[in-house]
């Protein structure tokens, strides 16, 4: 009987996991961004304990914990950039005791790319001139630079903390952050 | 003489670690939040007291298994959980738990406007014990399949922490939530339903416990034969005809606490290679074995 039981609830358990394909889906996408330092999405969900430690020593509040509706993703840390950005204060990385979140410097941050819609941004439109992300950015002059006043992002430099998306005016947001090292083709 | 006026009681003491211990989760957050004081973070899934990480042997154990990467600080941070329930058994689970204290505090609750009696409470679904091996190895080997861990939504402990950080640090509480009131509703049902046969952790703490030092004794010539203990074992064990000695005992010592003859002690077995040959030396404690008096 019990074991009956405990088959039954296995195999529910299956079907409830497997039926929508939505709670296996990661939850990553433009400006949903994992904290800094995190090992490759594939990996992520598996390594990470979900102790949270990460979401309490963020300052900011930036970091954020899933909840049930994300399914297997449940626990896991997100940063929401347009609500709160991440300023790079660097603590979560210390806290993680699994290394999910790996010790990595300010400046080997890989969140994500900041990508310029340049339909969108008002100065590459031509309506007016706006620095705000060049003016947010942490790292100024390097990740984002002017080309003849207009924002252009030198990926190499980008950390993708999403400050820059956090600090422009326009909605739809202008300047938003891909999460292209997350779906890095992992070996 | 002082056994009359106060026996020494462990539910007491048992009640007062849980609190400390629930306090301890509940304070926490607080204090990072307001007072930006972070020598202590987390709860009980990890733990960080300034340089020194406690890591939940479960979910160690699990995200090692699924990733297959180890990771140093994560199996160090498992070792002291795991030393205390090589000697300590489940105790973990008895006297740590967040989950145990909401268990004990609706007990209390209970007990005053209900007019709750362990002694003569009678569970209503009784399962095989050994449901327990089941869960914990039906939980590994589903998280296994899956790819995902499951113990977010299975390890009370952790469930119970998250919950009290996500209320105090974003003031919203997370849907799994509802997990804890099941298992507190089937605690009206079974005393520890959950402990007892669902809890993928305390199966591996009672894995992990099995050869453990702390037992409880049944002196069999003290014993009576009453029958108090088996009743208001918490997990429903025969005590009386050797329950605590099998590894799902956590050593509460509500037994010990109930017995009406004192034939239930606690006691330390000493390691095979310190044992005295004579079988009464009752003081003598580990080291010199003092050959006479």
């Amino acid at each position: 009987m019990d074991r009956r039981l405990f088959l039954k609830l296995l195999a529910g358990g299956l079907l409830v996991s497997c039926a929508p394909g939505e709670l296996a889906s990661s939850p990553i996408k433009t400006n949903v961004l994992r904290p800094p330092g995190a090992i490759p999405e594939d990996f992520f969900a598996s390594r990470c304990i979900r102790c949270g430690r990460c979401a309490e020593s963020c300052s900011y509040r930036s970091i954020k914990i899933l909840d049930l509706r994300h399914g297997f993703y449940a626990g896991t840390p997100v940063i929401y950039v347009e609500r709160i950005p991440c300023y790079l204060c660097m603590r979560c990385v210390k806290v993680c005791p699994t290394g999910t979140l790996q010790k990595v410097s300010q400046k080997e941050v890989r969140m994500g790319l900041a990508r310029v819609n340049r339909r969108l941004c008002v100065t590459w439109k031509g309506e007016g001139i706006c620095r705000s992300c060049y003016n947010a950015c942490p790292f100024r002059e390097q990740a984002i630079k002017l080309d003849r006043l207009r924002p252009v992002v030198v990926p190499e430099v980008c950390v993708g903390c999403g400050l820059c998306t956090y600090a422009c005016p326009v909605t739809p947001k202008a300047i938003v952050i891909e999460p292209v090292y997350a779906f890095k083709a992992s070996k | 003489m002082s056994e009359r006026k106060k026996r020494f009681r462990y539910r007491r003491w048992r009640y007062f670690f849980l609190s400390a211990a629930f306090l301890l989760i509940l304070v926490t957050p607080i204090l990072n939040l307001y007072f930006h004081f972070t020598f202590v973070q987390g709860w009980y899934q990890s733990l960080g007291i300034g340089r020194l990480w406690i890591v939940s042997p479960l979910e160690g154990l699990e995200s090692l298994l699924i990733s297959k990467y180890i990771y140093l600080p994560s199996l160090i941070g498992m070792l002291i959980p795991v030393i205390v329930a090589l000697y300590l058994g489940r105790v973990f689970c008895s006297w740590v738990c967040p989950i145990s204290f909401l268990h004990e505090t609706l007990d209390r609750i209970r007990r005053r406007i209900f007019r709750y009696n362990p002694v003569t409470w009678k569970d209503r679904l009784v399962l095989s014990l050994r449901v327990l091996w089941v869960a914990l190895i039906g939980e590994f080997l589903l998280s296994m399949i899956l790819g995902f861990p499951i113990f977010v939504f299975v390890s009370p402990p952790g469930l119970v922490g998250r919950e009290l950080m996500l209320g105090i640090i974003f003031h919203t509480f997370a849907l799994e939530g509802f997990i804890i009131l099941v298992i507190l509703l089937l605690h009206l049902v079974t005393r520890r339903f959950y402990c007892r046969y669902l809890c993928p952790l305390g199966g591996l703490l009672a894995f992990l416990g099995q050869k453990r030092r702390l037992k409880v004794r049944l002196k069999s010539k003290k014993c009576s034969g009453c029958g108090i203990c088996e009743k208001v074992c918490p997990l429903g064990l025969p005590v009386n005809r050797g329950g605590s000695y099998s590894p799902y005992c956590w050593n509460c010592g509500e037994c010990v606490d109930y017995c009406p003859t004192g034939a239930l002690k606690f006691y330390w077995k000493r390691p095979y290679y310190l044992k005295p040959t004579s079988e009464e030396t009752p003081k003598a404690r580990s080291g010199n074995p003092l050959p006479d008096e």
